[in-house]
């Protein structure tokens, strides 16, 4: 080889190095063509065009720049970029929905993006500046995009007591709670109660194998004699809360056999006179005497009835009680005398009230109960089931752990399990990954799992335990919705103080008043403080409010003040003693702290100011196009005949200044009185009584605080 | 004329006090200070003195050694880049990946050549050691820089191994995983290795610091020494081995 020639590539490795040079030269403009072409830079350009469309252009490009727009959060560590798109967020110009996405401008909430942005609420991947990454589960992002029907879930997680602006997140919580679902799982911010189905320690006294079999096979409410649905509990927002297992016939013999057999020992029925009885058994009307009773005593207020009218069956009345159409076919005669007299005997967490009955009434409603309340249809169609053999006594007692009965339900030396279903404390932010959909045929998402898994468990898990719910569409979104709340511990400190707790309420007095008011279970319909029922006048200043004479002859013998309400204050028969006591305790007790009861002297009062009042009530302010007086006026408001004996005078003055303030979510408006006519109508109202003097009961301790 | 000039004022150039104090020389003029020239040059006194036409045929080495030293320049000047927006914390880890995708102009690009490097450097690495082994590069003079290379290969592979969990993503957390439990095995040794490696129990912010300590600058420090013998060496041995040396021998 000669010198010249030495070290002179060869020509296919002269080749090789031209077509790798080419090569390399592509691959180097590739990238900065792909960056020059990202989708972001597009929408970029589009906005401004849009913008040159519309009217307030300037305005819309105010703050347009050509890069990346983000807003940067460091304290919660948020870093969103899909405003680089979404151009149009704080635009309330472009709100309407005629705006092509994505410039459309956001609805308007209390949250404000530049606070917030916008992945705490709408999940997704507020890093990525592509489409389909920052909307989507990608390969390197498993989070999508919250469907935006169930963006209250984001409200949820961190506001865990109820906000109005929510119903949806707020009716699934209610559902969570009202189906007990923490009976078998663990949930966020709901604690586990005493067991919310029956105890059934003694069931065998109460109903027949027979029953306990068709509840099981079907427990909804009404169906017709060829075992049709007619209503359906769940779609009425009405009873049962028990969900449908599916069971065998074998399984259905084994629990009801098991069941029926739990009595320690047996009733003993309660002795009337006899000689009485056989006076009333002689008149012909004996049920429809209990009818007009149990109407009277408004056990319709918590229980409902299925009544039919033009050919549509209807479940009338409360939802607090167990719907009662077909009960007398259902429970033992004895067993109903004995629950009616004193319900805590039977079930101590029971939310009947203890009734004083007089042994007529007693009699005549059970009666009617028992007459009239029947299906006589009810138990046909069944398997001869006989008493129950030992073998099903003892594959009962099995099943009734094994298929989770005793998650909801107590007998006495039965364990309830606990966790029996899956923690679902952290499922909204479970991956689909950690998801198994077995052979459903669903989209692969976290939603689409919840829904299938409530509205059919078995679709995505054959040997799901989980029992069948029957729930209206918009039940089953509302559930998903406060599932998908449930995010589990807060990634961060900083998300961690963003957490609204709900508050913790709890009233449960003690002494003598505790002892009454346990008896009539006031708390499950009014409220005190923030606990208990919604159904009836919250009684947390109901001291301020009423005067104690007549509380205690409301107490006694509830009057209707609101005619529109079909549901009433039942009517417990209540002593005069009992009727003091609650009076006392309320009026010394529940005082608002708005409300000055030495701010207004009604001696001071004249009847020129009454008059005026008058004037101004019936005139000027026309007060009776919603409250009535004597016979004449509206429905809305309550009914003012008795206001006089009613309502303290200083609860009058304060109401009439600022009624939300004592009731914030009260309808009555709130009107610019002058204090002059504040005193004047208030001198007019302590004017209006129908009774005039209403005697204090004789032997009663206390200070009647609210008596002025 | 003009070249004479030039030749001057380089000269001039070569003689002052600046140009000697750097270059320990002045002007080149005899065989003496040439060769002085290139003894005093670093980087000229790595190559070798003389280089047989043989050795620089593509199909004598197919350049694998610097092929593999090439890329580690590469994967250098990129790793170096990489550092500019990463942090080895966590979750910022996994966001600075999404930086680099989303926001950092050419990011992609810059991180791909990085990853793909990486993976030509482990085959290109072990190229070149099967390419030497079935040449016989590793007997005598060569067999102190196979040894060199031997080390070489453990470290390339160690520093794909390291920068495995640096994006912080569930790939790199479970290649982790099993890799470290992987070492828990050995007998004795292994539960305290893992836990020196990982900084704790399990694979948390002290793994992935130690982690990436271990790759950009503990590494890549041992590399470019072993990689300075091992060139100095090829020199000092003799250098390159060419199929017919052995031929030869036989």
């Amino acid at each position: 080889m000669n010198y010249e020639e030495m070290g002179k590539p060869s020509k296919g490795l002269r080749l090789a190095f031209a077509i790798t040079s080419v090569l390399f030269l592509v691959v180097l403009a590739i990238s900065p063509l792909k960056d020059l072409l990202q989708q972001w830079k597009r929408y970029k350009k589009e906005f401004v065009h849009f913008a040159q469309t519309r009217p307030d252009t300037k305005r819309l490009l105010a703050d347009f720049h050509s890069g990346i727009d983000q807003i940067w959060i460091p304290n919660l560590n948020v870093v969103d970029r899909c405003s680089t798109c979404h151009l149009g967020i704080t635009q309330p110009s472009l709100l309407d929905s005629s705006v092509p996405e994505p410039f459309r401008g956001h609805p308007t909430i209390p949250h404000r993006a530049k606070e917030w942005g916008c992945v705490v609420c709408h999940r997704g991947q507020g890093l990525a500046t592509e489409v389909k990454e920052a909307h989507q589960t990608t390969l390197a992002w498993e989070q999508p995009l919250l469907p935006v029907g169930y963006i209250q879930a984001s409200c949820g997680v961190c506001h865990r007591s109820e906000i109005p602006d929510t119903p949806k997140l707020n009716r699934g919580r209610e559902l969570l709670e009202d189906l007990n679902c923490v009976g078998c799982h663990r949930l966020q911010g709901i604690e586990r109660p005493a067991m919310i189905g029956p105890d059934l320690t003694e069931v065998g006294n109460k109903v027949s194998r027979e029953w306990v079999y068709k509840w099981l096979k079907e427990p909804r409410t009404i169906t017709d004699s060829n075992g049709n649905v007619v209503v359906n509990g769940y779609e009425n927002e009405e009873e049962p809360r028990m969900p449908q297992f599916r069971l065998n016939e074998q399984e259905l013999r084994a629990l009801s056999g098991y069941l029926s057999s739990l009595k320690s020992k047996p009733l003993e029925p309660y002795k009337f006179d006899a000689r009485v009885i056989a006076a009333w058994e002689k008149k012909a009307d004996l049920a429809q005497q209990g009818e007009v009773r149990f109407r009277q005593m408004f056990c319709v207020t918590c229980h409902s009835l299925a009544v039919t009218r033009a050919g549509e069956t209807k479940l009338i009345g409360g939802d607090i009680g167990p719907e009662l159409s077909k009960v007398g076919s259902k429970v033992n005669g004895d067993w109903l005398i004995a629950w009616l007299r004193n319900p805590g005997e039977y079930l101590p967490h029971a939310l009947m009230p203890q009734y004083q009955w007089t042994d007529e009434d007693l009699f005549k409603v059970t009666r009617y109960i028992q007459s009239n309340l029947t299906d006589p249809d009810l138990l046909s169609n069944l398997p001869s089931l006989g008493p129950p053999r030992p073998d099903e006594i003892q594959l009962g007692q099995r099943l009734f752990l094994e298929k989770g009965c005793a998650s909801c339900h107590a007998i006495k030396g039965v364990k309830s399990p606990s966790d029996f279903g899956p923690d679902l404390s952290q499922l909204g932010s479970k991956t689909v990954s950690q998801l198994l959909f077995g052979e459903a045929r669903i989209p692969h998402t976290l939603v689409a799992y919840i829904r299938a898994k409530i509205a059919d468990p078995v679709s995505v898990n054959p040997a799901a335990r989980m029992p069948q719910y029957h729930l209206k569409p918009e039940d089953l979104e509302a559930l998903t919705a406060a599932l998908l709340s449930m995010t589990g511990q807060p990634a961060t400190a900083a998300y961690a103080q963003l957490v609204v707790p709900a508050p913790q309420a709890r009233f449960r007095p003690a002494g003598k008043f505790g002892e009454v008011y346990e008896r009539y279970k006031c708390y499950v319909c009014h409220r005190f403080n923030g606990f208990g029922g919604t159904l009836a006048p919250d009684l947390s200043f109901e001291g301020s409010r009423a005067q104690r004479p007549w509380l205690i002859a409301f107490l006694r013998n509830p009057q209707t003040l609101r005619p529109a309400l079909t549901s009433r204050m039942p009517q417990f028969g209540m002593t005069e003693e009992e009727a003091a006591i609650l009076a006392d305790y309320l009026g010394m007790v529940t005082q608002s702290p708005s409300v000055n009861p030495d701010s207004v002297s009604p001696k001071e009062f004249t009847p020129e100011m009454a008059n005026l009042g008058k004037q101004l009530y019936e005139v000027k302010y026309q007060c009776q196009s919603c409250h009535t007086i004597g016979a004449t006026g509206g429905y809305v408001g309550p009914n003012l005949n008795n206001v006089g004996n009613w309502m303290n005078a200083a609860w009058i003055t304060a109401w009439l200044k600022n009624p939300q303030a004592l009731v914030p979510d009260t309808i009555e408006p709130r009107r610019d009185f002058t204090d002059e006519e504040i005193k004047s109508l208030t001198a007019y109202l302590t004017t209006l009584r129908q009774n005039p003097h209403i005697p204090a009961p004789r032997g009663t301790v206390g200070t009647p605080g609210g008596s002025r | 004329m003009i070249m004479n000039s030039a030749q001057r004022a380089l000269d001039q150039l070569r003689s002052t006090r600046v140009w000697k104090s750097i270059f320990r020389r002045g002007p080149a003029r005899t065989n003496r200070t040439r060769s002085l020239a290139v003894f005093g040059n670093l980087f000229l006194h790595v190559l070798p003195v003389k280089v047989r036409d043989k050795s620089l045929r593509v199909r004598a080495t197919y350049y694998l050694g610097s092929f593999s030293f090439f890329l580690f320049l590469l994967l250098s000047v990129t790793g170096i880049l990489l550092m500019l927006y990463y942090h080895p914390a966590v979750p910022q880890a996994y966001r600075d990946m999404k930086d680099l995708r989303f926001v950092v102009s050419n990011g992609v690009f810059l991180r791909n050549l990085h990853r793909f490097g990486a993976e030509a450097m482990v085959i290109a690495v072990f190229w070149h050691m099967f390419h030497v082994f079935y040449r016989g590069g590793y007997k005598p003079p060569h067999q102190f820089n196979w040894v060199v290379g031997v080390g070489l290969l453990l470290i390339t592979l160690f520093l794909s191994y390291t920068g495995y969990l640096l994006p912080w993503d569930q790939l790199a957390f479970w290649a982790i995983t099993v890799g470290t439990n992987i070492i828990s095995y050995v007998p004795l040794l292994g539960q305290p290795m893992r836990f020196l490696l990982l900084g704790g129990h399990q694979i948390g912010e002290n793994a992935l610091l130690r982690f990436y300590v271990l790759h950009v600058v503990i590494l890549p420090l041992a590399a470019v020494m072993l990689i300075a013998i091992h060139l100095w060496r090829v020199q000092k041995d003799g250098g390159l081995t060419v199929k017919e040396d052995h031929e030869r021998e036989k």
